[in-house]
């Protein structure tokens, strides 16, 4: 190989948020780990940021079969079963082990996990840290991580995956000076999070750009149910340039209540029975079709309320909040927040088995660039424990990979040098392409969809794919490959949302008419890879 | 949409010999943050602007930056016209870019035992506001100590804390904390005052380390001298001549009419090693008409102590100068030592009123002086600007009297105990603190707290007053000229 550095382990993890620092953390129990990070390891993915909590059935009232038949109805019963009952049944003991690691949880006075009640689920079973909960667990785990031999790479970017014939055998990375890195490894776990910053209007973090789903894509591996995007309900939609800024469930969880402009709990019309607390897909379509209809606020949003509650427990229980309404000039406590739908969390990915096996040999995939765990929506609090739940069940897996001798074929490397090479000769600046995609994608494969809109996204995804992006300079190189991933994974979402004729979960196809509801539902997952799509069918028992 | 300028730092190590400022002019929709301003910046002007960003929501800690000299996150400043934007003071890799993992490298992590017990309500509540940290080191860019010493820093110190009250840790933190620099920390709250999460860490943090430390036996003998003597003396230094309480009768009548009555807490400085300024003081109040009631049996106010960690003592010196005002009916108690002023406002639960000399003549407003020809530099005592939030009055008053050259506010590395614990990191601040002064070419040192004065006296040549000596000289020259008139 020519003179690139060349890291070499045997475990080669590829994000470092909740999901990918418990896969290495596992991992390295097997063997050499090394682990890449785009940001400072745990600054960067969306676990730092999840405010509300994790799921887990720890009271003797509560049972895992409840959690699993809530998970199912929350995932219009798209869920693969299997993976959904791993997440249930897994999700006690990885809380236990953060709580060996030292996270700080709230706890009762009787030193038990405290659990709050979340969207959609018919016991209180979301346990917290006040409203930084993944911040909390971040911590922790980068503690843990700590005691360990992993290698952390930090502020290296995964441009493409490497092959050893068929199997994936490392990755090619940019380091922040624009120097190429060469991995090899025998194992290489996914766990790059999601990718909702192909919309206008986002709540993830910078690093949510969706570059898993298509470095898994190009190397082969099978995706499904990639047309399901959960809209959380309650994004802030004021400043206008930090519009979607999460607003967590843990508002409602508390006894927010939503308003419209006329001071109307309007959650009474579309779901009395569960009302602020029913599914996000609900409440977001709900929230939507208020603001639609013409019953919002100046600023495009709804009220959420929690002025009624005692301030001491807006205080203590939403502080992040709290603060951070404080710094956009509106005190929670004496005053309403303003919140509008907002581009979350990607329930499809790649396609995975009970140990985060991919369809390609030497992939494997966890968290949320993975599909299947949660439906066609996701349950909040589902996504923390499933961080935990497949970051470990990956890590063990591709610890207990094989060992082999690795021949890479140099041409990949030649090719990214090409693919670089270009970008210097490019012309348009990929940010621009980056904020034309995301109103492409917001306006036409949003909260409500049809299939002429959704042709119409996917020939701008194509347009915009043609144009030669440009890199200022070394540092800038970063930027062009991640535009490239987003509009990889834009395009996945939108041709996933052709293929499901039915409206389901999170997806709604306003020019369907359909005669079943989910649980009879003749379709399964789609599923989009570099050789075959369509969609599976079928009814599930 | 509003169109602003913005100044930016720009440096690439690789093509730059030195680091230079750009300005541009960006447009922003309403209520813009400093990060939206860059974002423009980048993706319509410059696209090979360097800064760090992920959450955009003040969780993650990547995008810290100072903003017209104070440290920020970028993604929750509103965007200002004609902000100047630079990297924190931490080694720059590029632009805006520092680096940061050495420091982050420093903040210990637990190690967990076999069995794993959970902490209690309490103890959660207690390690709650200390995990609340996330870690943009802010802090660490504007401490003074480990710029001149050994010191892990605010943050390290922080979460240390938080291991040893965690039950599940088995580290020796306490001790560990000891060796990392725990009695570097001069108390002067620069960490606290940028931190974003607000997180009090000399406050809540160090000085309950140091408290942690002293039932180890780990108090500095130099500090464990003093703790002896406040015991002893009810003073936290020795007398050197006659003091203050010595001079002085219990009330002090003003000259003219009567504008108000306060009572007064001198300290230990001002009463034993320094009388003649307070003295001074004295002066200044009766001239503008405040009636001073001056309790004989006031002792230290323990801040000596708190700030060691030594707190056995404190509440029985607590009671004792809160009776010894209490006993008089006095509603408003005057301190003009910064550090004593302090500890009155945030370590006590006063039934009365506390002011800062400094607020007491600016409400009360002054006869003004007579103009000195002189020019002069202020000083910030950091238990007064950041302690107390003082800083416009001081400067009200000086400029009365002198020509005010302004300095950057930095500690004198006097506090915290570390002028008697570790006196080389003093004497090594206090260099800093001299080679401002030099700068501002003043012809005088003009501040107001004792243990400033007496620090930085030390390690200048120019003359060091305290801003009511400042002001009674103007007032005496006013005299002379007025005399002079009349002969």
């Amino acid at each position: 190989m020519r003179s690139f550095e060349v890291i070499d382990s045997h475990v080669l993890v590829i994000g470092s948020g909740g999901a990918g620092v418990r896969a290495a953390i596992e991992a390295s129990f097997s063997g050499d780990t090394v682990m890449v990070s785009k940001t400072i390891a745990g600054k960067g993915g969306c676990t730092t940021m999840a405010e509300g909590g994790y799921n887990a059935v720890l009271r003797e009232t509560d049972s895992c079969e409840d959690h699993f038949l809530d998970t199912l109805k929350g995932g219009a019963y798209l869920n693969d079963r299997e993976l959904a009952r791993i997440l249930v049944d897994d999700a006690p003991g990885r809380i236990a082990d953060l709580l060996c690691w030292g996270a700080v949880f709230d706890v009762t006075g009787d030193c038990e996990v405290a659990q709050r009640p979340f969207g959609g689920q018919r016991f209180p079973r979301t346990c917290y840290a006040g409203d930084r909960t993944g911040h909390e667990m971040m911590m922790t785990l980068l503690d843990r991580l700590a005691s360990t031999d992993v290698e952390v790479f930090n502020e290296i970017a995964i441009i493409d995956l490497l092959k050893d014939g068929d199997s994936v055998a490392g990755a090619v990375g940019l380091d922040e000076k624009g120097d190429i890195v060469i991995f090899r490894s025998d194992a290489t776990v996914l766990a790059t999070g999601g990718g909702t910053r192909i919309y206008d209007i986002s709540t993830n973090s910078s690093s949510g750009t969706g570059d898993g789903f298509a470095l898994g894509y190009r190397a082969g591996a099978e995706l499904i149910d990639m047309e399901q995007v959960q809209f959380h309900p309650t994004g802030a939609v004021y400043p206008y340039d930090a519009r979607g800024r999460l607003v967590t469930e843990a508002v409602r969880g508390e006894g927010g209540l939503l308003k419209n402009i006329g001071g109307e709990r309007f959650m009474e019309r579309y779901d009395p029975e569960r009302m602020e607390l029913s599914t996000r897909d609900v409440v977001a379509r709900s929230i939507a079709t208020e603001i639609l209809e013409g019953r919002g606020t100046k600023n495009g949003g709804v009220y959420l309320d929690v002025t009624h509650l005692p301030r001491h427990q807006v205080e203590t229980r939403l502080p992040v909040m709290l603060e951070q309404f404080l710094k956009f000039g509106v005190d929670i406590r004496d005053e309403p927040m303003e919140v509008a739908p907002t581009a979350h969390h990607i329930m499809g990915g790649i396609r995975i088995r009970s140990g985060g096996e991919t369809s390609v040999p030497g992939l494997y995939a966890c968290g949320e660039v993975t599909g299947g765990v949660h439906g066609a929506n996701r349950l909040g609090g589902n996504a923390l424990a499933d961080t935990q739940v497949f970051g470990r069940r990956a890590g063990e897996s591709a610890g207990k990979a094989r060992r082999r001798s690795i021949s890479l074929d140099e041409g990949q490397i030649d090719l990214q040098e090409r693919r670089l090479a270009a970008f210097y000769a490019g012309e348009v600046n990929p940010a621009t392409v980056a904020r034309s995609l995301q109103t492409a994608m917001w306006e036409g494969a949003g909260i409500f969809r049809t299939g002429s809109e959704l042709e119409k996204t996917l020939e701008m995804i194509n347009h915009l794919s043609t144009l030669n992006l440009k890199a200022a300079n070394r540092c800038n190189l970063i930027e062009c490959c991640t535009v490239q991933n987003m509009l990889t994974t834009a395009s996945l979402v939108v041709r996933g949302a052709i293929l499901r004729k039915e409206s389901r979960g999170a997806h709604v196809r306003k020019d369907v008419t359909q005669a079943w509801d989910a649980s009879n539902s003749p379709y399964r997952h789609t599923f989009l890879s570099l050789c075959d799509e369509g969609i599976e069918t079928g009814v599930w028992e | 949409m509003k169109e602003m300028t913005v100044k930016v730092f720009r440096f690439d190590p690789e093509t730059d010999e030195k680091p230079h400022f750009q300005t541009y002019l960006v447009r922003v929709n309403d209520g813009a943050r400093v990060l939206h301003a860059l974002h423009c910046i980048k993706e319509e002007h410059d696209p090979s602007l360097s800064y760090r960003y992920c959450c955009a929501s003040g969780q993650c800690g990547s995008c810290a930056v100072k903003v017209n000299g104070e440290p920020v996150l970028a993604c929750m400043e509103e965007a200002t016209d004609g902000m100047v934007i630079e990297p924190l003071d931490l080694p720059i890799k590029r632009d805006l870019v520092v680096d940061m993992e050495p420091y982050l490298d420093q903040i210990a992590t637990l190690v967990p035992a076999e069995e794993c017990p959970l902490p209690t309500q309490d103890v959660v509540e207690q390690i709650k506001p200390l995990r609340s940290c996330i870690e943009c080191l802010a802090c660490v860019s504007v401490c003074p100590a480990l710029k001149v010493i050994d010191f892990s820093g605010p943050t390290a110190m922080r979460e240390s804390l938080r291991l040893a009250l965690d039950p599940r840790d088995t580290g020796d933190r306490v001790a560990e904390a000891v060796e990392d620099g725990l009695f570097t920390c001069t108390s002067c709250q620069a960490c606290w005052k940028v931190c974003p999460k607000d997180i009090q860490i000399p406050g809540k943090a160090i000085e309950r380390l140091r408290a942690l430390a002293n039932e180890k036996g780990l108090t500095l003998p130099r500090h464990q001298t003093v703790e002896k003597l406040v015991r002893e003396t009810g003073r936290s230094v020795d007398r050197t001549q006659e003091t203050f309480l010595e001079q002085v009768t219990e009330v002090l009548e003003p000259y003219g009419e009567v504008k108000g009555t306060i009572g007064f807490f001198v300290g230990c400085m001002y009463n034993n090693r320094l009388p003649r300024t307070a003295l001074d003081a004295m002066e200044v109040l009766r001239r503008n008409g405040i009636r001073v009631i001056i309790p004989r049996e006031q002792v230290c106010c323990g801040s000596p102590l708190i700030r060691t960690g030594q707190i056995d003592y404190v509440n029985t010196l607590k009671r004792r100068n809160i009776d010894a005002f209490v006993f008089r009916g006095i509603d408003t108690v005057m301190t003009m030592c910064a550090g004593c002023g302090s500890t009155l406002k945030n370590d006590y639960d006063c039934p009365f009123r506390v002011m800062d000399i400094n607020e007491v003549l600016t409400k009360v407003g002054i006869e003004p002086p007579a103009r000195l020809e002189l020019k002069a530099t202020y000083h910030d005592p950091c238990h007064l600007m950041r302690g107390q939030g003082i800083r416009t009055q001081p400067r009200e008053l000086v400029s009365q009297v002198v020509d005010l050259v302004e300095m950057p506010a930095i500690c004198c590395g006097s506090g915290g105990g570390v002028r008697s614990g570790v006196p080389e990191e003093a004497a090594a601040l206090a260099e800093d603190r001299r080679i401002e002064i030099e700068k501002t070419g003043a012809d005088i040192v003009i501040s107001s707290c004792p243990f400033c004065e007496y620090h930085i006296m030390e390690h200048t040549d120019k003359p060091v007053k305290n801003i009511t000596t400042v002001l009674l000289e103007g007032y005496r020259e006013k005299d002379r000229r007025k005399k002079e008139k009349e002969c």
